[in-house]
């Protein structure tokens, strides 16, 4: 069989879906919001813990409308500093995954134990997938959500609990045990690349690493 | 030794005539001080054999671009190259699995593994104790000499000498050998001579050795896509949205294939630690098997080294890349029977398809860094001394304490190795360094050369040094070029201008500089406290 012989197109993630799917949605902020004092910082999409503390924080959308996250795990996408790789989450519970790290690690996106403990980039983008371990092929925002339903929410909301009986969260916030579902559009797949970048044109939104081109955000930035 | 559950790990390889013939040659004939010597001098030579068939592998990988096109762009030159990038960092990863085992069983035994300062001093090179004449090349040379190359059919041939499957009954040897089978199968006969017992194997505290959990098979560096994928597409997980199905083509998640499995070893895990005779097999069972294939008794190595039979051998790997070579089809070159060579792999890529396409860069041969322009010498000696910090870093493993070495692996390996070295790589492979009036000029190679770092306890302030010389040279080169007004500047030379802001970026970033405030959280650990 002859080889090619026409040089390729240089473009990543062209053509580009139309007609856009998120026009009902917020766009996304590319800046993290003002968090309700005294919640923790996260990783992701539908990951968080209360009104306030998710990307758009207590602040109003770019169209001026009120901040949309009404409840613990309603989020739109992460607080913590954004990031591009394995290692560099600042925090606990702050590494997205997916890329490297092990297969343990893999399948607990989201729930990390500490600084530079964390596996992979945050925002989790919702066409990553796991690289090793039981999730290994499968959605990693997937598997965030499920891990900050069935381990994370349950450890996280006794202990906000324990800080809002000695009163160092006010006493009107609300720590339900069931969390909402994600925003609408994204409630089954998590921020799809397609929301995060604007339609292809602010690349830089989306933060995730890698050689093989598979990471769904064009590698590292 | 046998193991009790074969189907999640490879068993333990029983010992063939040949090894039985040998171990009871040296039971005979040898003493205690004599074997345990041998044995400890052999794997020092097996981590120097791992650690030079790394460099050798990841100058090719840095030769090939993976993604010039990405999902639903790719060709099927470009589905060649990312599948050739993911094949080779595939093995590599494994060999430093590798070298991580071999120095394992050495720490047992009580003997600091050595790496700084050992890899190969010149290319093309043989590997240690390698019988410098081997099976015929395409060439109808049989030298056994490894150069650093870019991806080519010639070079694919060099990893196989490399990979080259041992027989089933093939002699154990620790010199001249053909195969690194033959070497191991060496060391496997010392370790089960009457000499050797458990007790030798619990010198080096286990805690300290390097822990299982910092290893990983595969990662996003080691997959590569079938084909055309629709990059937008969500993963697999929960119910895709509908305007996701507008397209035939897959998500990248469904189209990825995963070069390397969780169960091609022998033993507990792929990377294990070392206290016992039967550990030490174990850890140089996976060695053999990855490289070679699992040998199947009274018949040869397999094509694959997993129970799952889903993970290919290093060498099948490498033949199945050069298989898709339009050159295999006419290729004299010498290759075993077991197992089976493969017929011609479509579609066929040609050297020249790869290079007009942009998809295989034009790195140097066997590039020194002092035989590239002067201007860039303190920039390829910065690759050498992050080169070598990693082996300090390795060597430092085995002696943070136990409970700081998943952050010291992390913010020491990982970082310098995922986001130092190859991005530093991927950049300066940008770098011109051969006739400028050529239509397609030579380029710089990353360089892995033993550049002295000095005593390990000072070597993180040699590589700050290294650096510094870096941004001297990397502004000098910008500062010669702006004396052209950027309107008059070629593309080239602004490609050069921004390979060294990028590279001023990296030194700034990894290691405490002048202009590094504000950024310390990213510095490479300085290992001083713990020499």
């Amino acid at each position: 069989m002859p080889d090619d012989s026409t040089p390729p197109v240089t473009y990543n993630g062209v053509p580009v879906p139309k007609p856009y799917p998120y026009a009902d949605s917020p766009a996304f902020p590319t800046t993290i919001g003002t968090i309700t004092q005294g919640m923790p910082l996260h990783a992701c999409m539908g990951l968080n813990s209360c009104a306030g503390s998710d990307r758009f924080g207590t602040s109003p959308t770019p169209e001026g409308a009120p901040s949309p996250n009404a409840c613990a795990g309603q989020g739109y996408c992460s607080t913590t500093t954004d990031h591009s790789c394995h290692v560099q989450n600042s925090c606990r519970n702050q590494g997205g995954c997916g890329l490297y790290g092990t297969g343990e690690e893999m399948n607990q996106p989201g729930y990390n134990d500490c600084k530079s403990l964390g596996s992979c980039a945050t925002p989790i983008n919702a066409e990553r997938f796991s690289a090793n371990g039981p999730n290994r092929g499968k959605s990693v925002w997937a598997r965030a959500r499920k891990v900050f339903e069935e381990q994370v929410w349950p450890d996280l909301r006794q202990k906000l609990l324990e800080k809002q009986a000695k009163g160092e969260i006010p006493a009107d916030q609300p720590l339900p045990e069931t969390l909402g579902r994600a925003p609408a559009p994204f409630a089954f797949t998590g921020p799809t690349y397609l929301w995060m970048t604007d339609g292809n044109t602010e690349r830089s939104n989306a933060h995730a690493c890698g050689n093989s081109g598979m990471s769904g955000a064009g590698g590292c930035v | 030794m046998d193991t009790q559950d074969p189907l999640t790990h490879d068993p333990t390889t029983r010992l063939t005539p040949a090894e039985k013939k040998l171990v009871a040659e040296l039971n005979a004939t040898s003493n205690r001080e004599t074997v345990l010597a041998e044995l400890k001098a052999n794997l020092q030579t097996a981590i120097e054999i791992e650690l030079a068939t790394i460099s050798i592998y990841l100058y090719t990988y840095y030769s090939i671009n993976r993604t010039a096109t990405s999902g639903e762009n790719i060709d099927r030159r470009q589905a060649y190259a990312n599948k050739a990038g993911a094949m080779i960092m595939s093995v590599a990863v494994e060999e430093m699995l590798h070298l991580s085992l071999s120095s394992n069983v050495l720490h047992a035994m009580g003997v600091p593994p050595k790496l700084y300062g050992q890899a190969p001093k010149q290319y093309p090179t043989g590997l240690p104790y390698h019988n410098p004449q081997g099976p015929k090349g395409p060439n109808g040379e049989t030298a056994v000499s490894i150069p650093l190359g870019k991806l080519s059919f010639e070079q694919l041939w060099h990893f196989l000498q490399i990979e080259y499957p041992e027989k089933w009954d093939g002699l154990p040897e620790d010199r001249n050998w053909q195969t690194i089978g033959q070497f191991y199968s060496y060391i496997r006969c010392l370790i089960r001579t009457k000499f050797v017992t458990d007790d030798d194997f619990r010198k080096g505290a286990q805690a300290n050795a390097i822990q299982p959990y910092n290893y990983s098979p595969d990662n996003t560096d080691t997959v590569y896509p079938t084909g055309k994928f629709d990059p937008w597409k969500p993963a697999p997980g929960g119910s895709t949205p509908e305007w996701t199905n507008a397209d035939q083509y897959p998500s990248a998640a469904e189209a990825a294939v995963f070069t390397n499995q969780p169960d091609s070893h022998a033993g507990p895990s792929q990377l294990m630690t070392v206290q016992s005779r039967v550990d030490a097999a174990w850890a140089i069972d996976t060695i053999c098997d990855q490289g070679e294939g699992y040998p199947v008794p009274n018949f040869g190595p397999s094509s694959t080294d997993d129970p799952s039979k889903s993970e290919k051998s290093h060498y099948v790997k490498f033949l199945m890349l050069q298989a898709q070579y339009a050159d295999y089809a006419k290729t004299t070159e010498s290759l075993p029977t077991d197992p089976p060579p493969p017929p011609p792999q479509l579609p066929t890529v040609t050297a020249e398809g790869l290079a007009a396409a942009g998809l295989v860069y034009n790195l140097a041969d066997n590039p020194t860094a002092a035989g590239y322009p002067k201007e860039y010498l303190a920039i390829a000696n910065f690759c050498s001394a992050c080169f070598q910090y990693m082996l300090i870093m390795i060597e430092t493993i085995y002696r943070v304490p136990p409970a700081e070495q998943k952050l010291f692996f992390n913010e020491g390996l990982h970082r310098s190795m995922i986001w130092l070295l190859d991005k530093y790589c991927q950049q300066i492979v940008g770098l011109p360094v051969g006739d400028l009036t050529s239509k397609t000029p030579v380029l710089m190679g990353p360089v892995f050369e033993n550049v002295d770092l000095g005593p390990q306890k000072t070597s993180f302030a040699r590589l700050t040094a290294f650096g510094a010389e870096a941004i001297v040279a990397a502004n000098a080169v910008t500062n010669e070029i702006n004396k052209t007004p950027v309107n008059k500047q070629t593309a080239m030379q602004q490609n050069i201008t921004g390979i060294m802001g990028m590279v001023i970026s990296f030194v700034q970033s990894f290691t405490p500089q002048p202009n590094s405030a504000g950024v310390t959280t990213t510095y490479l650990p300085d290992v001083a406290r713990y020499w």
